[in-house]
């Protein structure tokens, strides 16, 4: 489904360059849940702001679905990241004078959906995703689970094929976190949704089918969850940490 | 180090309270201006009639202290609310309530010192400009005089004074009393539905609506009382309606999922909701002061064009003096003789028909006010004698034909006139329609807005009903010559009539200053005060607009799509306050200008002109705030072309 091939990323200028992705490449298959891991300046935000089109590459290419996205201009990026992109991130992103079921109807309502469905649409979303009961409300009448699992059902109610999240449960309590990682998996498992997520939290990146780990803007390490549990899965996952250094307090 | 950090807030905040920086220094310049005609002696002396210039003046100015102050006390009020976060961070760190209402007042006190500077400096060029109209309203030559008059600018302090002291009090009060959990948590409310069951949203919203209509109908009874009653029927419209359409909108679409999907109207529709429901209030206050704009403006622009037509109708000579016995029986012609240097002049009669054939024929058309039983007659020599004078082309009188001399509002009606009018036993066909300025008001004139031009030979026998001696002068009649010739003419029962061009025009010009000034004044204070607010309120969301908009860039919403959004909320978000004050205020306007006689008010002057007039003012200073605060915003919040 996703093809990334070698793509480097500077910032600033001729004199002082910093690299924040290097040489990077994998690819994504469809219905795969993969968790991008490391430290705080590994590269991780900029990998996803590249997938996510929202930044551009310095070279290399990233192609979905066979279409190579960093040849598109910023209007067909537009339409790119509407009609094949879903977005959940940390601060929850819903627009604060819509309701839960419009900020899930949005999606649909920019993807030019036919009106008349769109309530019904929102609604099977929203019951699949447990919020249901909060449709009618407005983003600071729930709570941040519930905001992030709107911000899920957005990311998906218009059929895309990718949902990108960047640091889904940072703002969330450990209840919420699970919670909301149990729907995420759900919705990979059952919806067959594609997702890859960005997660400082070993814990999150344990529900993950693989978990790619960034150090220095390069890939240190890729690690496959296979047959094994969730636990042990975890404790791999904190092995690697372990030796990737850095901001372990961070990660556990 | 507190008066650095207040520097530094004021500045910071700069951006966003610019409009409202711009509105001080306007108001201020308008109040300079004003309270420099109130220390104008050159301005006083100009008619006798103007000196009461001051008090209106003065009068006006309480009105705006109080809009004014109505603003400054608004806005502080917001910045407070908008920085509760940072002044409770400052209380957090250790500052005493106290030391933080200083910095707050300080920083107030800044940018109201700068405003009230640019402003009176701008002012001495407005009051430039006022000046000017003016003179040119009375005819005097103007030459420019710059000038800062100390009378004017300590009045213009102790205005602003009252304005501000007032403000920053209620504000310090506010500060010292509010606790640190208060200002921190104050900014975590969203929307909060006024009014909550449908049922009383549906039964507020049909009874304010019957409220608006009823109270613009009673207003239009032109009966006091009534009047009073439909002003408050308004008031009562303006909130109930805005109260309690913020809360039933969401309910409309509620049933009309369907709608609320198609296009672009979620996110329109929300953000005027969202804010509709938190500033409903002040979304009514603004609408009522809007409707004061636009009645003001209409009022000020009906009083001035009815002021100019008049005296232009009422008097076209330099001197005009009518007597119902014989005018030659007078003294005044030794005293014209003397004193006033005549170019050419002329003494003639006005007759009366035995019938009213074409009184009749107007009478059916159009709405006409009677001044004469019967048709008024003038000798065509008398006629042709005049038309020289004033410096009309000549005109003929083909045999046992007559002609008709009438305001331009007849001549539509008069020129399909085509039946024989009998003079004694003469029969004349009309032949032609005049309709220059022949001073042909009240019943002193030549004729009542209308005359028939007979031949000299038909007016044997038809009474005479008064006798005109019309001049022209080399010079314009004085003020003094007026009073000398008023005393000279005994007004016994109004038999004598004494019209002079120059004063005609004296009082038009003072009536201008006296009235419509004041109403301008009022109308630009208001309207400047109403968008501003709106502005500072649109500004003020540039962070949540921009959080916005990043996120549909994000979702795939193309800039084009965003831009149309942008546009689409600023359309409403202006429009709603806007849209009532229209309705109600033309509606006024329009039945004011037709309250005025017939054909007063005609042409370009015509009701429905001043109501087109009055519109274009009040959306030309409108569009200039809504332009700022659109360009701001677009360039603010909407992500960079790439």
């Amino acid at each position: 489904m996703l093809q990334i091939k070698n793509i480097e990323k500077y910032y600033g200028n001729k004199n002082n360059v910093t690299k924040a992705l290097d040489r990077i490449s994998f690819d994504v298959s469809d219905g795969e849940f993969i968790a991008i891991m490391g430290a705080s300046g590994s590269g991780k935000t900029t990998l996803l702001n590249c997938i996510s089109t929202i930044d551009t590459v310095s070279a290399g290419d990233i192609l979905l679905q066979g279409e190579n996205i960093a040849k598109l201009s910023a209007e067909e990026l537009a339409g790119f990241r509407r009609e094949k992109l879903g977005f959940v991130f940390q601060d929850c992103n819903l627009l604060d004078t819509l309701t839960i079921e419009e900020n899930i109807g949005l999606a649909l309502s920019l993807n030019h959906a036919d009106p008349h469905k769109v309530r019904k649409k929102v609604e099977e979303i929203a019951e699949k995703l447990e919020i249901a009961d909060i449709l009618d409300k407005f983003p600071y009448q729930v709570s941040g689970g519930q905001k992030q699992r709107a911000a899920c059902a957005r990311g998906m109610a218009a059929g895309q094929s990718l949902l990108l999240a960047d640091e889904p449960t940072g703002a969330l309590d450990s209840r919420a976190s699970k919670n909301l990682l149990e729907i995420m998996t759900r919705m990979n498992q059952e919806m067959n949704v594609t997702i890859l997520m960005v997660t400082h939290d070993a814990y999150s990146a344990g529900y993950a089918k693989r978990v790619l780990f960034l150090k220095d803007g390069r890939l240190f390490s890729e690690l496959l969850r296979g047959e094994r549990s969730r636990s042990v899965f975890y404790h791999e996952i904190l092995d690697i940490l372990a030796l990737l250094g850095g901001d372990i307090s961070d990660v556990i | 180090m507190l008066f650095k950090l207040s520097l530094r807030n004021a500045q910071r905040q700069s951006r966003d309270y610019l409009v409202y920086f711009i509105t001080l220094v306007m108001s201020s310049a308008l109040m300079y201006s004003f309270n420099s005609l109130v220390f104008s002696e050159e301005v006083l002396f100009l008619a006798a009639n103007i000196a009461s210039l001051p008090a209106v003046i003065i009068f006006a100015s309480i009105v705006v202290i109080f809009i004014i102050g109505w603003l400054v006390s608004y806005t502080t009020r917001f910045m407070l609310l908008r920085r509760s976060r940072e002044l409770g961070t400052y209380l957090l760190i250790g500052l005493e309530n106290k030391q933080t209402a200083r910095l707050f007042f300080l920083e107030n006190l800044t940018v109201g010192i700068f405003a009230l500077i640019a402003g009176i400096l701008s002012g001495c060029f407005l009051f430039q400009a006022m000046r000017a109209v003016i003179l040119t309203l009375f005819g005097t030559p103007y030459t420019l005089a710059l000038s800062l008059s100390i009378r004017a600018v300590l009045l213009t302090v102790i205005y602003y004074a009252l304005i501000y002291l007032f403000a920053q009090f209620k504000n310090r009060k506010r500060i010292h009393s509010m606790k640190i959990y208060d200002l921190i948590y104050y900014e975590k409310y969203n929307e909060d539905i006024v009014i909550q069951t449908d049922k009383r949203r549906r039964r507020i919203f049909t009874v304010s609506i019957v409220l608006g209509a009823a109270g613009t109908l009673l207003l239009l009874t032109g009966n006091p009382l009534f009047g009073l009653i439909g002003a408050c029927c308004i008031i009562a419209f303006l909130y109930g309606f805005f109260l309690s359409f913020a809360s039933g909108v969401p309910a409309f679409f509620e049933k009309r999922p369907a709608r609320k999907y198609q296009g672009q109207t979620l996110l329109i529709f929300r953000t005027l909701t969202a804010k509709l429901a938190t500033i409903g209030t002040l979304m009514a206050t603004i609408s009522l002061l809007l409707t004061a704009v636009i009645i003001s403006e209409g009022c000020g622009q009906c009083i001035h064009a009815l002021f100019l037509e008049r005296a232009k109708q009422d008097c076209c000579f330099d001197l005009f003096i009518s007597s119902r016995g014989k005018a030659r029986d007078h003294t005044f012609p030794d005293y014209v003789g003397e004193n006033i240097p005549i170019k050419s002049s002329w003494l003639y009669r006005i007759y009366l028909n035995d019938n009213a054939q074409v009184l009749d024929y107007i009478s059916e058309r159009t709405e006409y006010y009677q001044c004469f039983e019967k048709d008024t007659l003038i000798k065509f020599s008398d006629y042709a004698a005049l038309r020289k004078m004033m410096g009309y082309p000549a005109v003929t009188l083909p045999q046992n034909a007559c002609l008709i001399h009438c305001i331009p509002f007849l001549s539509d009606i008069l020129q399909d006139y085509d039946e024989p009018i009998t003079v004694g036993d003469t029969a004349l066909t009309p032949d032609g329609v005049y309709t220059e300025l022949l001073s042909q008001t009240w019943d002193s004139g030549n004729g009542h807005q209308y005359i028939l031009v007979v031949p000299d030979e038909v007016l044997t026998d038809c009474p005479s009903s008064h006798e005109i001696y019309a001049a022209m002068t080399s010079e314009p009649v004085s003020e003094a010559q007026f009073q000398a010739l008023s005393e000279i003419l005994p007004d016994t029962a109004n038999a004598v009539s004494l019209r002079a061009k120059s004063i005609e025009e004296a009082g038009a010009a003072s009536g201008i200053v006296l009235f419509v000034f004041p109403l301008y004044y009022l109308a630009l204070i208001l309207t400047m005060t109403a968008a501003a607010i709106l502005t500072i309120q649109q500004l003020a969301e540039t962070d949540r607009y921009r959080r916005q908009f990043s996120l549909l860039g994000k979702l795939g919403m193309r800039r084009a799509e965003m831009i149309k959004v942008l546009r689409g909320q600023f359309v409403l978000y202006y429009a709603m306050p806007a849209l009532p004050p229209v309705l109600i205020g033309t509606s006024f306007i329009y039945y004011m200008g037709n309250m005025a006689e017939p054909g007063t008010l005609a042409g370009a002057s015509s009701p429905l002109m001043i109501v087109l007039g009055t519109l274009a003012l009040f959306f030309f200073i409108y569009a200039i705030y809504i332009v700022l605060a659109y360009t701001s915003l677009k360039r603010n919040v909407l992500p960079e072309r790439t």
